[in-house]
């Protein structure tokens, strides 16, 4: 069954436009005639909206979440949901989240949100919450159980120390390279909390995490760290299948750490070197992973991205789809136990805009 | 009209009172580590500065800055260049692929080649990459 | 006969080793299993401007790529068998030897696959298929005689593949560089363009940003990247009805419909561009970067032949991909498209600086470029 899903995403166009390819009967038959279990969900994040002043906003990052919006969509037949991955925000100014939620309000069906530190630090997520409800939540689909988290918190002396305004709290979490930031955590209260939401659930029962923090840790100092990455991967450890989704990162990774599968998704806005790229330190990629192309600057969008999520028999599987590089496809392998990349996961098979140094 | 005649112990006394300015002696050739010292903290100030302008003390309108793309200077590589870059159309040194992000990505406009900022960035980025081997013109 | 030959040696003559290039340009690309030879480039010609080739008998591949109109029709769209108008502008044959897919979408891997879907489409040569070709090549003794020479077959082997391969070898021969800009960035001589010409190879390589996709290198041109990108022209029409006509495009498609006929007789298919052919939902509306050699005398402009003029192309661009400044932009529009807020001396100096891209041999072949390009005579 979940053979023939994979032939059928395979397929040029893939799962992305079934209904537009085959009569609807045909689509019984290709699915294995149950479709109970399969469905595919969009997954959009990091837009970084940026507010300059009046109604003046950066255009390279309202472009990005607009061809986001725009590509998502075309999808036919609608994803079951959209998921938002975190950052609408720059600076999390209202502005900037009202703008974003604009924008991403063109989009057909529902969302379901994440949050970012870039949303979070100026007021402690106060206008984020009110406009989008609760920072960490759960919710069974499919009977598939999805557990949203809100992995950018840190340190209690650090986010309620005597700053200057809380601009000046986000303006040391917005740089990426600030020597003088805090680890990302999820914290005690969550993890107490999600621990009583997983007893509810039977080891079968798959699981999907949405995080906007990495859940494990690559690199401390740009933050691609979740400081209590250990004690979640333990709380995850005991259930047969587990994906963990993540964004914050703008660069493909992916990982297997047990049972638990990590993929990290594309920002819309702009992309990231990988840590390995900063000679001067150590860090911690994933060896799986087989990176994205390095970026031209003068295409605004190369290097960016959204995502299509195909879940079929309680594995994911992730559509990159990237406006000016060649889509990418990271597949979950049932005989190896892990994600491989459809086209590129063999040395061989590599390109040299693949090569970062 | 007196002449100037060689005098020994005032030639002692010019170089004992300008000791401090031409420690070492008056030859060109001959720097102390004090200088070394000195310079390299003259150096290090302008990386500062670098460091300032890198992360937002362009101060250009659309605020978006260096460091967005390029935390720690990487993905510049300066030990590629002079190298043939794309967006340019021709063989060039880094400092006209750092005005190109200035114009572009940046919206704002291009520094002279001398302009201290331009210097001060370039101090920064290179050093950011210390080390690493020069392999001028690879993509 | 004596004329043939003469222009035989003629041909010889200009192109050299047959694989040199002009001042400016590149080696040619010869492909391994297509080799020039002086007769197979004459047989090319030839066919190259046969009428025969059609339903009705008037319409060749000069009809739409006319050498005397920069190897175009100078048309918006253009007008094949009957009159019938297509939804594309006729690209140039003009160095096309150096694209690495042909026609918009990039639909056809090379130049011998190009020419042998317009024969057979039904707004361009009108034939149900290509059975007529060959049935006048075989019984026109010229043809065989030619066939026989170049392939070294006899007439009943001759195919459209043989056909195709003729006609590539002479389109491969019709590469023009040698312009005032090439004699100016290449050839080290500085008074070859004007002092505007001059102005606007800085906006072309700098404010205007051109030089990316239309690229311009250290020691040759061709002033195309070969990709694909949708820079907002024409996309108007299915502006809000793109995931309409996007499935309905594939709805036909996997019920057997071909991607060449949907595309140049539906307007509204036309416009989804490179996504017609990869079905990759990220090239909707793209089209591919043509080069802009000779671009003087091949209006008008883009895909659609909506821009009439250099000045309204370079308007189009300045305004961020959009012919009015209050146009809406595409959800879909290229990351590299965006106002380029130049001024009215950048935008003339660009324009001029266009003109400068028109090659001599160009302008031999072109009877209406004298008029307007305005080109500093190179002796």
């Amino acid at each position: 069954m979940s053979e023939i899903n994979r032939r059928n995403f395979l397929k040029k166009g893939g799962a992305l436009f079934a209904a537009g390819a085959l009569p609807v009967s045909m689509i019984d038959v290709a699915m294995g005639g149950t479709g109970e279990d399969d469905f595919t969900f969009a997954y959009i994040s990091d837009s970084h909206i940026t507010h300059i002043k009046g109604n003046k906003f950066v255009n390279n990052w309202d472009h990005g979440l607009k061809r986001a919006v725009a590509e998502t969509n075309l999808m036919d037949p609608k994803p079951d949901f959209v998921f938002y991955g975190g950052d609408i925000a720059q600076l999390g100014k209202p502005e900037e989240i009202d703008h974003g939620l604009e924008i991403l309000s063109g989009l057909h069906g529902k969302t379901h949100y994440v949050m970012g530190e870039h949303d979070y630090y100026v007021d402690l997520g106060d206008y984020w919450k009110k406009q989008l409800g609760p920072d960490y939540y759960s919710f069974d689909h499919k009977g598939v159980h999805f557990v949203v988290l809100n992995s950018i918190l840190t340190h209690e002396a650090w986010m309620h120390k005597k700053w200057d305004s809380g601009m000046d709290r986000m303006l040391q979490m917005a740089r990426l390279d600030n020597p003088e930031g805090s680890p990302f955590m999820v914290g005690d209260a969550q993890r107490e909390w999600l621990s009583k939401d997983l007893e509810k659930i039977s080891k079968e029962t798959p699981v999907i995490v949405f995080s906007h923090s990495p859940l494990q840790k690559i690199y401390k100092g740009w933050n691609f760290w979740t400081d209590d990455a250990e004690e979640v991967q333990a709380l995850l450890k005991p259930f047969n299948k587990v994906t963990v989704l993540y964004g914050h990162v703008h660069q493909i990774q992916y990982n297997q750490i047990g049972n638990i599968s990590f993929h990290a998704v594309m920002a819309t806005a702009w992309p990231w070197p990988y840590p390995s790229s900063y000679s001067q330190v150590e860090s911690h990629m994933p060896k799986l992973t087989i990176p994205m192309n390095r970026a031209d600057p003068f295409f605004e969008r190369d290097a960016t991205g959204w995502q299509f999520m195909n879940v079929h028999t309680g594995n994911v599987d992730i559509e990159y789809l990237l406006p000016n590089n060649q889509n990418r496809k990271v597949s979950f392998d049932e005989k190896s136990g892990h994600p491989i990349d459809e086209t590129f996961q063999a040395v061989a098979n590599q390109i040299t805009p693949q090569k970062h140094y | 009209m007196k002449s100037i005649a060689f005098n020994p112990k005032a030639l002692a006394k010019l170089v004992v009172v300008t000791g401090v300015a031409f420690s070492g002696g008056v030859f060109a050739d001959n720097f102390s580590d004090e200088d070394v010292q000195r310079w390299q903290a003259e150096y290090e100030s302008v990386l500062k500065e670098g460091e300032k302008i890198f992360h937002g003390g362009l101060k250009n309108a659309n605020t978006v800055s260096c460091d967005q793309c390029h935390p720690n200077g990487t993905n510049i590589h300066p030990e590629t260049y002079p190298k043939f870059q794309q967006q340019l159309g021709k063989v060039a040194p880094m400092w006209e692929m750092i005005n190109w992000c200035i114009i572009n990505p940046l919206e704002s406009d291009a520094l002279p080649a001398d302009d201290p900022r331009m210097t001060a960035l370039q101090v920064y980025i290179t050093h950011e990459r210390r080390g690493v081997e020069l392999i001028p013109g690879k993509h | 006969m004596l004329q043939r030959s003469c222009a035989v040696i003629l041909l010889v003559g200009l192109t050299g080793s047959l694989q040199a290039a002009p001042l400016g340009l590149p080696p040619v690309p010869i492909p391994a299993d297509n080799p020039q030879t002086p007769e197979k480039i004459e047989l090319g010609d030839r066919l190259f401007h046969d009428a025969r080739f059609s339903a009705d008998g008037k319409v060749s591949c000069a009809t739409c790529h006319d050498a005397e109109k920069g190897f175009t029709d100078n048309l918006p769209v253009s007008k094949g068998f009957n009159d019938l108008t297509g939804t594309r502008n006729a690209p140039t044959v003009w160095n096309s030897a150096y694209m690495t897919s042909m026609f918009w979408d990039g639909r056809e891997p090379d130049l011998e696959g190009q020419s042998m879907q317009p024969p057979i489409n039904p707004v361009e040569g009108g034939l149900e298929n290509h059975d007529l070709i060959l049935e006048v090549i075989k019984s026109d003794a010229q043809y065989t005689g030619a066939f026989n020479t170049v392939f070294n077959i006899a007439a009943d082997k001759i195919s459209m593949d043989h056909v195709a391969k003729a006609i590539a070898s002479f389109e491969r021969t019709q590469v023009s560089g040698d312009s005032p800009f090439d004699h100016y960035l290449y050839g080290q001589d500085a008074a070859a363009m004007t002092e505007s010409q001059i102005r606007g190879h800085v906006v072309f390589v700098g404010q205007g940003r051109c030089v990316s996709c239309h690229t311009i290198e250290q020691t040759q041109a061709i002033f195309t990247d070969n990709r694909f990108h949708n820079i907002g022209v024409g996309f108007k029409r299915i502006q809000g009805k793109e995931s309409e006509t996007a499935a309905e495009f594939l709805v036909s498609k996997r019920a057997g419909a071909d991607v060449d006929i949907t595309v140049l007789t539906q307007a509204n298919m036309s416009e989804l561009g490179r996504f017609a052919v990869t079905e990759n939902p990220t090239e909707v509306g793209a089209f591919k970067t043509p080069s802009l050699r000779n671009i003087d005398l091949t209006a008008p402009y883009m895909h659609d032949g909506s821009l009439e003029t250099l000045a309204d192309v370079v308007d189009f661009y300045n305004n961020g991909g959009r012919v009015k400044e209050t146009d809406p932009f595409s959800g879909f529009i290229s990351g590299g498209i965006r106002k380029l807020n130049l001024d009215d001396q950048q935008k003339a100096d660009l324009v001029e600086f266009l003109k400068a891209l028109t090659s001599p041999v160009a302008v031999v072949k072109n009877k209406q470029a004298a008029l307007t390009t305005g080109t500093k005579e190179i002796k």
